[in-house]
């Protein structure tokens, strides 16, 4: 239940929360720390905006932010990429210096946690600048958008970094499960898309519902948003909570909100958004995808969405994110959230867990720092990491260090790799659930699950190891006193 | 000469897009109705053509129909 606990920001997190609105509003002022990169010369769709992307993700402190405006053949169209690129990018959202270390920024989320009041405002959709064009007819996706292939052996040419807004096919009114997440899009025919969730995700559960029982899904795919989107939509966050609320709660800022043409709600300021209608039980061939565990995902048959409708701002910016073998923007940009959620719910139960790191390639790897409470603790924990709505699928690999060993600092943990563990320390917990597209899955979804305790050995408590057994009565007069009893009972005595 | 799609091999393509520029067509852009592939023919030889592009990656005589769902349809489509 949300009450009216705000997010309390310094003087600097509070102006540029209430300067940055939008998309644009961020390049503007991550331009001015140096932290976005107009690309002057001209680029080929392919290979040029998949290597630029790389080079500047590949610096993972300050690599800064690229717009693309003169790509070749698509006279007049922008694309905007590593904008969740750096963790410099991250810290200046959060109102810090850009050299702020990732522990730092860790801790920042998870005081921002707590904030639960939603912070949303309404604008009139024929105020909204999303508005300023529509397209209903003769709708051509591969003319709208500056499109190209991310890595080499794509399928097609994905939109990667969309937030999809969709309503529960059975309860369409309700606000909180609406869902908002980031679903890779590989565009199809003109005015056709598949969109791969799997049963897991709040938008496979929906599209589940939807041809169960024969409801219309209709989804707006919101291209180019305020910053906090893309890093808030893809938390782990329950069901029937609010992205929306929970993206203006962490930035302590108010999000502009209208209501698509489908009866969607969209951020008002969003670059450009798709409408489109889930095709009940229609199935296209969909992949390859270069994916976060750095290998290609197979070709699957995947739900089909049809486009019902593009509204879009003026000289609409393009923003995608390259993925594939990491470092990648993608672990930037989903790295501290897939975090947070664990060390929260970890701590409500064991006030031990000082930090966790789970940046690795969406949690597949994840290290908690915890103090023993007693001998074998740190195992206990991470079996609850496992019971995560995130652990779940995700943590893979799971090293726990002791509480003065920050899990941020991969020096540190291989000293406690080198010192403090034990053979058998390690767990392995076979045929356990995990994401399909691991490839050291046994079979897609299927797998192994590894705990490797790492922190401190502990002596175990003594209760129990020196027993003084109970004399329990028993012999002749214990029978004679049953027997006794049993006349009692029947009324002979 | 006669497009066909680079991965499957299929002659059934279909031109998505051109890009223009100084009013000439720079590139097409062509997507595949059997195998779904799409791609630009201005793309590197390892996406596009099929004699450069990874074995692992073509998809000539496969059975599309038996490609895993991720989420199996309820029911027949309409």
């Amino acid at each position: 239940m949300a009450t009216e606990k705000t997010v309390s920001l310094s003087a600097e997190a509070g102006a540029i929360a209430a300067r940055v609105g939008s998309l644009r509003d961020f390049l503007t002022f991550l331009g001015e720390h140096e932290q976005c990169v107009r690309w002057p010369d001209p680029v080929m769709p392919e290979p040029d905006i998949r290597n630029i992307s790389v080079a500047a993700g590949n610096n993972v402190a300050t690599g800064p932010a690229v717009i693309f405006d003169q790509i070749r053949g698509y006279p007049g169209k922008r694309v905007a990429v590593n904008v969740h690129g750096s963790f410099g990018n991250l810290a200046l959202l959060l109102g810090l210096p850009k050299t702020t270390p990732v522990r730092d920024l860790f801790f920042e989320i998870i005081r921002r946690w707590g904030s639960d009041k939603p912070l949303l405002e309404r604008v009139p959709p024929e105020q909204a600048p999303v508005n300023e064009n529509r397209i209903d007819k003769n709708i051509n996706l591969y003319d709208l958008l500056p499109l190209y292939r991310i890595n080499a052996n794509d399928g097609g040419f994905y939109i990667a970094k969309a937030c999809v807004v969709s309503r529960d096919p059975l309860e369409p009114d309700n606000f909180g499960k609406q869902n908002v997440g980031i679903y890779r899009i590989q565009v199809m025919g003109p005015d056709t898309f598949t969109l791969l969730s799997i049963p897991a995700h709040d938008m496979g559960r929906q599209m589940l519902m939807a041809e169960q029982h024969g409801k219309p899904l209709k989804v707006s795919v919101m291209i180019g948003n305020h910053p906090a989107m893309p890093m808030f939509a893809a938390t782990p966050v329950g069901y029937d909570e609010s992205e929306f609320a929970y993206a203006s709660q962490m930035m302590g800022a108010a999000l502009r909100l209208t209501t698509a043409v489908n009866g969607t709600d969209i951020l008002a300021d969003t670059e450009m958004v798709i409408e489109g209608e889930l095709q009940l039980n229609q199935r296209e061939v969909e992949g390859p995808f270069g994916e976060f565990p750095g290998s290609y995902s197979g070709v699957r048959k995947v739900p089909l969405f049809r486009v019902t409708g593009v509204s879009h701002r003026n000289n609409p910016i393009f923003e995608n994110i390259y993925i594939g073998k990491g470092w990648t923007e993608h672990d930037t940009l989903i790295g501290l959230n897939t975090s947070a959620p664990i060390y929260a719910q970890l701590k409500k139960d064991f006030p031990e867990v000082a930090a966790v790191n789970a940046l690795y390639q969406h949690g597949l790897t994840g290290i908690i720092s915890v103090r023993n409470r007693f001998s074998g603790f740190a195992k206990s924990v991470a079996m609850r990491a496992l019971g995560t709505p995130h652990g779940t699928m995700y943590l893979k690999n799971l090293i726990l260090v002791d509480e003065n060993v920050d899990p941020f600092d991969l020096n540190q943990v291989m000293w406690a790799l080198s010192t403090r563990t034990r053979a058998n320390d390690i767990i392995v917990i076979p045929n356990m659930p995990m994401v399909p597209i691991d490839p050291a899955a046994e079979v897609p979804g299927k797998g192994h699950r590894l705990i490797i305790d790492a922190t401190s050995f502990m002596a175990p408590d003594n209760l129990g190891a020196d027993p003084h057994l109970v004399d329990r009565p028993m012999g002749p007069a214990i029978d004679a006193l049953m027997q006794r009893l049993n006349e009692l009972q029947k009324g002979h005595a | 000469m006669k497009v066909i799609c680079p991965r499957c091999e299929s002659p059934g393509v279909t031109q998505m897009h051109a890009g223009m520029e100084d009013g000439k067509v720079l590139w097409r852009v062509w997507h595949c109705k059997d195998c779904a592939y799409t791609w630009r023919d201005s793309e590197p030889a390892e996406s596009v053509d099929p004699k450069m592009r990874p074995a692992w990656a073509q998809m000539k005589g496969v059975d599309f129909d038996s490609l895993r769902q991720v989420i199996p349809p309820a029911r027949k489509p309409t």
